[in-house]
């Protein structure tokens, strides 16, 4: 009772590591004690910090949930979430350590594909919130002079990402969420690599695999490289038929010319 | 000059549109007066945003947020406010609105509406955060009142005379939530009806109601928890016709966030909110002729 009022800043800090580290002592001291254990109180709290964040990760890894069980994941979810608490109040953003995490966490290393999978199922979701952002000008693009097109560098969609797996993660995860065992069983995890291409469409997140040159090619371009180059160095067989279709799908969103 | 707080949101009951029933909602156009909407819920892209475009066309909407940290000790997030803004500048909604708590320290956001000390430097805290946000905006922003589950010992000031004083300083109105004045005042041991008595009423520009969720601890000693997973308590209606009674008819919400029930639930309990506002506005009619 003698100690004296904290600052706002020092209650705070202390109600942090109530939540993230359980330790209680600092804040349950600044608590009125009438009866019920302050831990008790503060207990209440980490309870719902705790269950907003799981529920969150469990939004944006349904997947990894169903392979792992929910008990397990929530298991999991709580070591994260207090190894890894949000930095920013739109929870759309949080969970992108949570596949690094999972490589970490000897209770599911037997499942040597759940990081992957992880990694998909953020990508779909950073694929799900990205902003909604303004069409190509495709007439603009298509009337460049012929040197003007050369040193064009495209900007992605938001929505889009590239990603390059060791294991055939999207196989995995289509099976899992259609909830086809069948499929799931028919699946050698030992297949790979995958590299996959992530986007909103307009129907909703699509999925699709590329071969290595596809996926080369669609790299350079997504990177912003000029143009000129991402054509010379393409391997695969009709770079210019990709191209087309990445803009007809508006996966490419603007562009800008490279010096020179 | 800051907008109106009760904006276009008519002093009726609405509900509050969660992504359940985004679909139904659009498709079906049920008969509500007005709809809230969780800010932080809208701030990507895609198809949530233009579930909001759609259903904004038919319906006066809301925002309420939950993650601008009006008492954190530190600076506010200057990202989240931009977020914030950016929401509002698409939907133009009637009415905006936060919480009287705190929920991010170091950069760490804590996901939670957690509890102030009542304290001079708090206060002093939440009206500079307030002040800053209306100018942000552009607009008046709404405070509620907190559920909560522990006082502190160092305050000093009535948690209604804190809400009072924040919005005497920064001419913010007051969202009454009145199942957290009822949850509050039984795990504290206030008296709810002192805390109606206490607020401004012509600062309160919106009541919430949810129901809320009773938990025995280890000790048999109960504490109640704002869950919003349930019909409002009947103990709380009656809390509910003592607050339109002060304040009188305000645009009020039916909140539900937990095991979120068909749409016909939540409609039949705005349907019976309703009947309580119809209720207050015929006696200040008949009070208006007198």
């Amino acid at each position: 009772m003698s100690t004296p009022a904290p600052t706002l800043l020092e209650l705070q800090r202390a109600v942090h590591r109530s939540l993230c580290a359980h330790d209680d002592a600092t804040a349950a001291a600044c608590i009125v004690n009438d009866g019920i254990d302050p831990a008790a109180r503060l207990g209440i709290y980490r309870n719902t910090f705790a269950s907003a964040l799981t529920n969150a990760l469990r939004l944006s890894y349904p997947a990894v949930k169903r392979l792992v069980g929910v008990e397990c994941f929530e298991g999991v979810a709580h070591l994260f979430i207090e190894a890894e608490p949000p930095r920013s109040a739109n929870l759309d953003d949080y969970g992108a350590g949570f596949a690094e995490f999972l490589t970490r966490f000897e209770a599911v290393a037997v499942l040597a594909y759940l990081p992957d999978v992880a990694r998909l199922e953020w990508t779909v979701n950073r694929a799900l919130h990205a902003p909604d952002v303004a069409s190509l000008d495709l007439g603009r693009l298509y009337t460049l002079k012929e040197e003007e097109q050369a040193r064009v560098c495209f900007t992605p969609h938001p929505s889009a990402g590239l990603l390059r797996l060791d294991h055939p993660a999207d196989a995995i995860w289509r099976a899992v969420l259609a909830r086809d065992d069948a499929a799931l069983a028919a699946i050698d995890p030992a297949t790979g690599p995958v590299r996959l291409l992530v986007h909103r469409a307009e129907e909703g997140i699509e999925v699709s695999r590329l071969d290595e040159a596809a996926w080369c090619f669609t790299e350079a371009l997504f990177a912003g490289r000029p143009l000129h180059f991402v054509l010379e160095d393409a391997l695969c067989a009709d770079p210019q038929l990709l191209l087309a279709e990445h803009l007809a799908a508006e996966r490419l969103v603007a562009f800008e010319f490279a010096d020179g | 000059m800051l907008q109106s707080g009760r904006g276009s949101i008519p002093a009726k009951a609405g509900i509050g549109l969660r992504f359940p029933h985004h679909q139904a909602v659009a498709e079906t156009r049920p008969a509500v007066a007005w709809l809230e909407a969780h800010t932080e819920n809208y701030m990507g892209g895609g198809s949530s945003l233009r579930y909001l475009d759609t259903i904004r066309r038919d319906y006066p909407l809301s925002l309420h947020g939950v993650g601008l940290s009006l008492g954190s000790a530190e600076e506010l997030d200057a990202a989240h406010v931009a977020r914030v803004r950016r929401v509002v500048e698409r939907f133009e909604p009637g009415l905006v609105s936060e919480h009287l708590s705190w929920s991010v320290v170091g950069g760490t956001y804590l996901a939670d509406l957690l509890p102030l000390p009542m304290t001079e430097e708090a206060l002093a805290a939440v009206c500079t955060h307030v002040d800053e946000v209306q100018a942000a905006l552009n607009r008046r922003l709404l405070i509620e009142n907190p559920s909560t589950y522990l006082r502190f010992r160092h305050s000093t000031i009535p948690e209604w005379e804190f809400l009072s004083r924040v919005a005497e300083r920064t001419g913010c109105g007051i969202l009454c939530d009145v199942n957290n004045i009822y949850v509050s005042a039984c795990n504290h041991g206030w008296d709810a009806m002192a805390y109606l008595d206490a607020l401004p009423a012509a600062a309160v520009g919106e009541i919430h109601l949810a129901g809320h969720a009773v938990r025995t601890l280890d000790d048999g000693r109960t504490l109640r928890i704002d869950d919003h997973g349930s019909r409002v308590a009947p103990a709380v209606w009656a809390l509910y016709a003592e607050a339109v009674a002060r304040f009188g008819p305000v645009p009020t919400l039916i909140e539900w966030d937990t095991d979120v029930p068909a749409l016909e639930v939540l409609l039949d309990e705005a349907a019976r909110a309703e009947t309580f506002l119809r209720q207050v506005e015929h006696e200040h009619a008949c009070a208006d002729v007198a």
